[in-house]
C-alpha cells in the first residue's frame, strides 16, 4: 500500500494519534455514563433499540414467515425466466466476471491486512449480538440451539484471535490476516453449508407450471456444485493474477484488464446469454469484408491524417468524410456503413490532436482498428436474432437485468456527461446554451417522468418499421438522465483545475483540443472520481424504478412475481426485506470499498 | 508535440497577411457551433415530424383540451376525489404532491438535525444509532423503502366500522389504540381534526393584541439586557406573553363581539359613498403621495449645508413620480367600473367581517372532530371527519422523510465538522456553555456551509415524491398517468408534469438562493 502511495506521488498522510486503549470499565464510563444526561440517553436508547430489535426479530422469525419463498425462488431473483436447460450460460458468465474480479484483485493488490485484535473485536461483537438475538427472537428449540451454537463459535473464535494476537505483542503490530482470505473463507463456509443444509425445499414440484426447479427438489442440491466451482475459479484467478503481476508490465496489464471489464458484459450478453444464431453466409460475405475494408482503409487514412506537417488538408478531408457520412442518410444504404462513415469522420476530425511520431500515429490507427472490430462485431450480434426461448421479449430479468441496466447506464452516460460538461464550460455560446438547457431541464424533472416518457413516447418518435425494445428505450432514458448529473460532477472537476495549468498548456503551444484531452481532462476526471462513485451507487439504486415501468427487475420479482405464486401468497414483506437487504449489502460494500480506496490512493485531493 | 492548427488569432489582429477562412479560429468555431445547432434542430424536426405522422396514423390529437373536458377519474385522496375535468384532476394531484413535499422537507430537516447531533454526540450508543440510521437508510433504494412501508401498513388490522346507531357501545378492539381518538388500520391512520370554529375571529383579535404586547415586552427585555447585561431571554418572554393572551383569549373572546357593529358601520359608511367621491379621494391620495415622495426625495438630495444639487436623472425621477399620479387619476376617471368595484368589494369585505364577529357568545374559537372510521370501499375521506393519513400518503411520506433525513443529517454533520475548532474554543473562552455555543456559534456557521447541498436535497425530495405512483397515492404523476391512459394524450400530460416539476425546482432554488445570499459572509 505504501508502494502505491509513493508511486502516485501522494504524501503519506500521518494518521491521527490513536485514542488510548481504555480498560472496559473506564471505556464504559467515558462513553456511556460520563454524567447524568449521558446515562439517561444511554438507557433510553438501549431500551428503544432493544424493543425495536425485539419487534424486528419477532417479525423475521415469526412462525408465519415464509422465508422459503425467497430460498425456492432464488433462480427468479437471479435471472427471472432464463430457460433452465441453458442455465450453464449464466454460470459461465458469472465465472467470467469472477475470473476478472480475481485477476483485478491480484493486479491492483486489493485487500488489506486485518490485525487479529480487530478480528477478535468484531467476532466478539457479532457473537454478543447473535447471543442477544437468540434471547430475544421467538425461536423454536432447535433454532435456539443452532443459533446459540453459532454465537458460541463466534465468541470462541474471538477468544482464539485475541489470544493469538496477544502472544505476538512484541512484534510490532501483532499478527494479521489478509482481508481477501477472510472474504474467501466466509464465502467458502457459506457455500459449504449448501452441501449439508437443504435450503429451498419445495413440496410442490411437478404440480406447478412453470416448474421452478426439477427433481430433486432443493435449491441447495442443484446449486452446490456450481457454487463450489465458482469459489475455485475465483481463487484460481487470484493466483493466476499474482503470477501475471510479477511477470508482466503493470501498466499494460491494468489497461488490458480495464478493457476486458468494459467489454466482457457486451460479450456475455450478446454471445453467451443471447445465444445468437449467425447466418454464416451473411457474416462471411457482408460483415467481415465490410469491417476489414473499413479497418484497412480507415487505418491507413488515419495514419496519413495524423502526420504533423499535414496542415489544414486533414481537417478539410475530415469534414468531407463527415459530410459523406451524414449525406448517406439521403440514399438507401446499410446502417452499418453509415455508422462507420460517421465514426471515421469523427476520428479523422480528432486526428490532429493525436499527431506525433510514428509510434503515436500507429497507436491511433490501432485504436481505430480496435473500435471498428468491436463495433462491427456488436452491430452484427445485435442484429442477429436470439435463440433463447422465454415468454416475453426479454430473456433476462431479476438481478441480471438490474446489473445490466446499471452497467449500460454508466457506460453510456459517462462519455456523454464528459461531452456535456466540456460544452457547458466552453467559451462557445451555442454549445454552452444547448448543454446548459439540457442539463438543467433533466435535473429539474424526476427520473420517473423521463422513464415513462421513454417507455411510452419514444416509439412514437421513431420512423416506421424501426422497433426499439422497451428495455433499450428505458436504458437510453436512464443514460440521458444520468449524463446530466455526471456532467455536473465533471464540471466541478473541470473548475478545480487551476488557471496555471491552462496557461502552461497554452505556453507549450498546445491546441485547445490537445490542452483539453491531455492536460485538463485527466486532472478533472481524477478530481471527480469520488462524486462519480457516489453517483454510480445512486444509479444502481435507481434501477429499482424499472419496477414502475413494469420490467422484471429485482424489485418486481420480489414485489409482484413471487407473492403471486400460489404457494407463497402473502409473502410480500419477506421478499421485500430480502430485496432491501440485497440492495443494502451491495450499495454499502461499494461505498465502503470506494471510501477505503479513495483514502489509500488520495483521490479527490490535489 | 507540434500543433499545426489553430494559431491564436487574437495576437495578430493587425498583421497584414490574411488568415485563410478555414484556418480562422473565429470562423471555425462559429461554423462548428452553427452546424451542430443545425444538426440538433434537424434531428428534432425529423423526430417531431415523425411523431406527428405516427400520432395522426393512430388518430390521436395533440392538444390541451383534456384540461376542460370532463374525465372519469377517481382519486384516492385530495381536495377533490371526483374532479369534474382533467385540469381539476391535475390540480388535485399537484396539491397532493406539494403536501408531501412541504411536509417532507420540514420533517426531514428536523430529523436530519437530530441525526447529525446524535452522530456527533459523545455518547457511544447514540453515535452508533445515528450511524445505523444513516447507513441503513442511505443504501436501500427509496422505492424499495416506500413499497416496504406500504406493505407493512397493509398488514395492519382491517378497518372495522362503527355502527352509527349504537351511540356509546362497548369499545371495539380493532378500532385502534385509543378509541375514537386514534385509528390505525390497513387503510391509514386517523386522528381528530382541529378546525376553526365561529369564535375564531374574535379570538384572533386577542392574539393580535397579544402580538403587540409581546413586541413591547421583547423590546423592554432587550433594553433590560443592554442595561444590566443579564440574560433576559426576550424571545421566551415574548412567546410567553403571546401564550398567555392566547390562553386567556379562549375564555374572554366574546368581549370582542363589539368589533362586529364597528365593521358594519364601516360597511354602511362605504355604502353611502358615491363613485365621484371615491374618484376624488383616490386622486387626492395619489397627488399627496407623489408630493410627499418628491419632498422626501429632495430632502435626501440636500447636502449637509442645505444646498440642493439635482442631476438630470433626479429631475427625471421627480417628473416620473408626478406623471405616475397623473396616470392614476386618468385611469380612475376613465374606467368608472374600477371605482364601483372597489366600493362593492370593500363593502362586501366589511359586511363579511361583521357576520364573522357577530356570533353567539358561546361559540368556541376552535373545535375538534373525532375520526370517523373509514367506510369500506369508500376512498379516504380527507377533510370530512378527522385527519386521515392514508396508507399511500404515510408510506410515501415516511419513505422520503426517512431517506432524506439520512442525507440531510450527513450534510449537517459535515457542516458542523467544518466549523473551525477555534470558533468552539473561542465560544467556551467567553463563557458560553455547550448548548449556547451550539446554538449561537456552531449551528449558524454550519447552516451557512451546508445550505447549498441542503437545497439540492430539498429539490430531490420534491422530485422523489413522484414515486407515489408505486403505492397508489394520487400525486401529479399518478393522476396524469390515469388521464393519458384514458384520453391517450401522453405528450400534453407529460409536458404538464415537466412544467410543474420545473416550477417547483425553480421555486426551491430561488428560496434557497435567497437565504444563501442572506447568510453569506459579507466580506469587506
Amino acid at each position: 500500500m505504501t508502494e502505491i502511495q509513493s508511486s502516485a506521488g501522494v504524501p503519506v498522510i500521518t494518521a491521527p494519534p490513536q485514542e488510548p486503549h481504555l480498560p472496559p470499565k473506564e471505556w464504559l464510563k467515558k462513553n456511556l455514563f460520563s454524567n447524568v444526561g449521558n446515562t439517561f440517553i444511554t438507557i433510553v436508547t438501549s431500551v428503544v433499540i432493544l424493543s425495536l430489535a425485539n419487534g424486528l426479530l419477532g417479525f423475521a422469525f415469526g412462525s408465519e414467515r415464509q422465508w422459503n419463498a425467497v430460498a425456492v425462488n432464488s433462480r427468479l431473483y437471479m435471472s427471472f425466466a432464463y430457460p433452465e436447460a441453458q442455465y450453464n450460460r449464466i454460470w459461465f458468465s458469472f465465472a467470467t466476471l469472477l475470473v476478472l474480479a480475481g485477476l483485478s484483485m491480484a493486479i491492483w493488490r486489493g485487500g488489506t491486512r486485518v490485525p487479529f485484535a480487530r478480528l477478535a473485536k468484531s467476532s466478539f461483537s457479532f457473537g454478543v449480538g447473535l447471543a442477544i438475538m437468540v434471547l430475544l427472537a421467538p425461536l423454536s428449540t432447535s433454532g435456539t440451539i443452532k443459533w446459540g451454537i453459532a454465537a458460541g463459535v463466534l465468541l470462541l473464535a474471538g477468544f482464539i484471535f485475541k489470544r493469538s494476537a496477544n502472544e505476538n505483542e512484541d512484534e510490532g503490530d501483532g499478527r494479521s490476516l489478509s482481508s481477501l482470505t477472510l472474504l474467501v473463507g466466509t464465502f467458502a463456509s457459506i457455500i459449504s453449508t449448501l452441501w449439508f443444509i437443504p435450503y429451498g425445499r419445495h413440496s410442490f414440484v411437478g404440480d406447478r407450471t412453470p416448474q421452478v426447479m426439477s427433481e430433486p427438489g432443493t435449491v441447495a442440491f442443484s446449486t452446490q456444485l456450481p457454487w463450489t466451482i465458482m469459489l475455485f475459479v475465483l481463487v484460481g484467478a487470484y493466483y493466476l493474477g499474482v503470477v501475471l503481476r510479477d511477470r508482466l508490465p503493470e501498466r499494460r496489464t491494468r489497461g488490458v484488464l480495464m478493457g476486458l471489464w468494459l467489454l466482457s458484459p457486451f460479450f456475455l450478453i450478446y454471445l453467451v446469454l443471447r445465444d445468437p444464431s449467425f447466418t454464416m453466409n451473411h457474416v462471411l460475405y457482408t460483415d467481415i469484408p465490410l469491417v476489414l475494408g473499413f479497418l484497412v482503409v480507415g487505418g491507413l487514412l488515419l495514419y496519413a491524417l495524423t502526420k504533423p506537417s499535414l496542415g489544414e488538408i486533414g481537417r478539410i478531408a475530415a469534414v468531407l468524410i463527415l459530410l459523406v457520412g451524414f449525406g448517406s442518410f439521403l440514399t438507401p444504404m446499410r446502417m452499418i456503413v453509415r455508422i462507420f462513415l460517421i465514426a471515421l469522420g469523427f476520428f479523422s476530425l480528432a486526428a490532429p490532436t493525436f499527431s506525433g511520431d510514428k509510434s503515436t500515429r500507429r497507436r491511433y490507427s490501432s485504436i481505430w482498428s480496435g473500435f471498428i472490430i468491436i463495433a462491427g462485431w456488436l452491430i452484427t450480434a445485435v442484429n442477429t436474432p436470439s435463440t433463447v426461448e422465454v415468454p416475453g421479449d426479454l430473456f433476462f430479468g431479476g438481478a441480471t437485468l438490474t446489473l445490466i441496466v446499471a452497467f449500460f447506464t454508466v457506460v453510456l452516460s459517462y462519455p456523454l456527461g464528459v461531452l456535456l460538461a466540456l460544452a457547458r464550460t466552453s467559451n462557445m455560446p451555442i454549445f454552452r446554451l444547448l448543454a446548459t438547457t439540457f442539463i438543467e431541464f433533466i435535473r429539474g424533472v424526476p427520473l420517473i417522468t423521463i422513464l415513462i416518457f421513454f417507455s411510452v413516447m419514444l416509439p412514437l418518435f421513431l420512423p416506421e418499421g424501426m422497433h426499439l425494445p422497451e428495455i433499450t428505450s428505458v436504458t437510453i432514458g436512464y443514460a440521458l438522465f444520468s449524463a446530466a448529473y455526471v456532467a455536473e460532477n465533471i464540471r466541478g472537476g473541470l473548475q478545480s483545475v487551476t488557471r496555471g495549468q491552462h496557461e502552461a498548456a497554452e505556453a507549450v503551444g498546445m491546441s485547445t483540443s490537445q490542452k483539453t484531452v491531455f492536460i485538463i481532462l485527466p486532472q478533472a476526471l481524477r478530481m471527480s472520481i469520488p462524486p462519480m462513485v457516489g453517483h454510480t451507487i445512486g444509479t444502481f439504486k435507481e434501477t429499482s424504478l424499472l419496477y414502475i415501468i413494469g420490467l422484471f427487475d429485482l424489485l418486481y420479482v420480489g414485489r409482484s412475481v413471487i407473492p403471486n405464486q400460489t404457494a407463497f401468497i402473502g409473502s410480500t414483506r419477506e421478499n421485500l426485506l430480502f430485496v432491501s437487504v440485497l440492495y443494502w449489502v451491495i450499495s454499502y460494500s461499494m461505498s465502503k470499498a470506494s471510501q477505503r480506496i479513495e483514502k489509500r490512493v488520495g483521490l479527490g485531493e490535489r | 508535440m507540434t500543433a499545426p492548427v489553430e494559431q491564436p488569432s487574437s495576437t495578430n489582429l493587425a498583421v497584414a497577411q490574411r488568415v485563410p477562412l478555414w484556418r480562422d479560429v473565429v470562423v471555425v468555431k462559429w461554423f462548428t457551433q452553427v452546424s451542430l445547432l443545425a444538426i440538433v434542430l434537424a434531428a428534432l424536426w425529423l423526430f417531431v415530424g415523425q411523431a406527428g405522422n405516427n400520432l395522426r396514423a393512430k388518430d390521436i390529437t395533440i392538444g390541451f383540451d383534456f384540461i376542460d373536458r370532463p374525465v372519469d377519474v377517481q382519486l384516492s385522496e385530495g381536495i377533490d376525489t371526483l374532479p369534474y375535468s382533467g385540469g381539476r384532476a391535475l390540480w388535485v394531484g399537484m396539491v397532493n404532491t406539494l403536501r408531501v413535499a412541504a411536509g417532507g422537507i420540514v420533517v426531514a430537516t428536523i430529523l436530519g438535525i437530530f441525526v447529525a447531533l446524535s452522530r456527533l454526540s459523545n455518547n457511544w450508543m447514540l453515535r452508533k444509532v445515528g450511524a445505523m440510521w444513516v447507513e441503513g437508510l442511505r443504501n436501500v433504494p427509496l422505492l424499495v423503502q416506500i413499497i416496504f412501508y406500504s406493505s407493512i401498513l397493509a398488514a395492519l388490522p382491517r378497518t372495522t366500522f362503527l355502527d352509527p346507531t349504537a351511540a356509546a357501545g362497548p369499545l371495539n378492539q380493532n378500532q385502534g389504540p385509543i378509541h375514537n381518538w386514534l385509528h390505525i388500520s390497513n387503510k391509514g391512520l386517523s386522528i381528530p381534526r382541529v378546525f376553526i370554529a365561529d369564535g375564531f375571529y374574535q379570538w384572533a383579535i386577542v392574539i393580535l393584541l397579544g402580538a403587540i404586547a409581546a413586541y413591547f415586552v421583547r423590546k423592554k427585555r432587550l433594553k433590560l439586557h443592554d442595561e444590566t447585561g443579564r440574560e433576559t431571554s426576550p424571545i421566551l418572554w415574548a412567546a410567553g406573553t403571546l401564550a398567555i393572551f392566547g390562553f386567556v383569549g379562549l375564555f374572554i373572546h366574546p368581549v370582542f363581539s363589539f368589533v362586529g357593529p364597528i365593521m358594519g358601520g364601516i360597511a354602511s359608511l362605504i355604502d353611502s359613498l358615491t363613485i365621484p367621491m371615491i374618484q376624488a379621494l383616490i386622486s387626492v391620495i395619489a397627488v399627496l403621495l407623489a408630493l410627499r415622495w418628491i419632498r422626501k426625495f429632495r430632502a435626501d438630495r440636500r447636502s449637509g449645508s442645505g444646498h440642493l444639487n439635482l442631476s438630470d436623472d433626479d429631475w427625471f425621477r421627480m417628473i416620473f413620480a408626478g406623471l405616475a399620479s397623473v396616470v392614476v387619476i386618468v385611469v380612475i376617471y376613465k374606467w368608472t367600473g374600477l371605482s364601483s368595484w372597489l366600493l362593492n368589494s370593500g363593502q362586501d369585505l366589511f359586511r363579511l367581517a361583521e357576520t364573522k364577529f357577530n356570533v353567539d357568545g358561546a361559540a368556541r374559537p376552535f373545535d375538534a372532530m373525532r375520526p370517523d372510521v373509514l367506510k369500506p370501499g369508500k376512498f379516504a375521506n380527507y377533510g370530512l371527519n378527522g385527519l386521515t393519513m392514508t396508507r399511500g400518503f404515510a408510506a410515501l411520506f415516511f419513505g422520503v422523510t426517512f431517506y432524506h433525513s439520512a442525507h440531510v443529517g450527513e450534510i449537517l454533520r459535515g457542516g458542523i465538522l467544518s466549523v473551525p475548532k477555534g470558533q468552539i474554543e473561542a465560544a467556551s473562552a467567553i463563557g458560553l456553555n455547550r448548548a449556547q455555543s451550539l446554538r449561537r456559534v456552531i449551528l449558524p456557521q454550519a447552516f451557512r456551509i451546508s445550505l447549498p447541498p441542503l437545497g439540492n436535497q430539498y429539490l430531490s425530495l420534491t422530485k422523489n415524491t413522484s414515486l407515489a405512483i408505486a403505492v397508489g397515492y394520487s400525486d401529479i404523476v399518478q393522476v396524469g398517468q390515469t388521464i393519458y391512459n384514458q384520453t391517450g394524450k401522453a405528450l400534453p400530460v407529460m409536458s404538464v408534469w415537466m412544467l410543474f416539476y420545473l416550477a417547483c425546482s425553480l421555486t426551491i432554488s430561488v428560496v434557497v438562493n435567497f437565504f444563501n445570499m442572506r447568510l453569506e459572509l459579507v466580506e469587506r
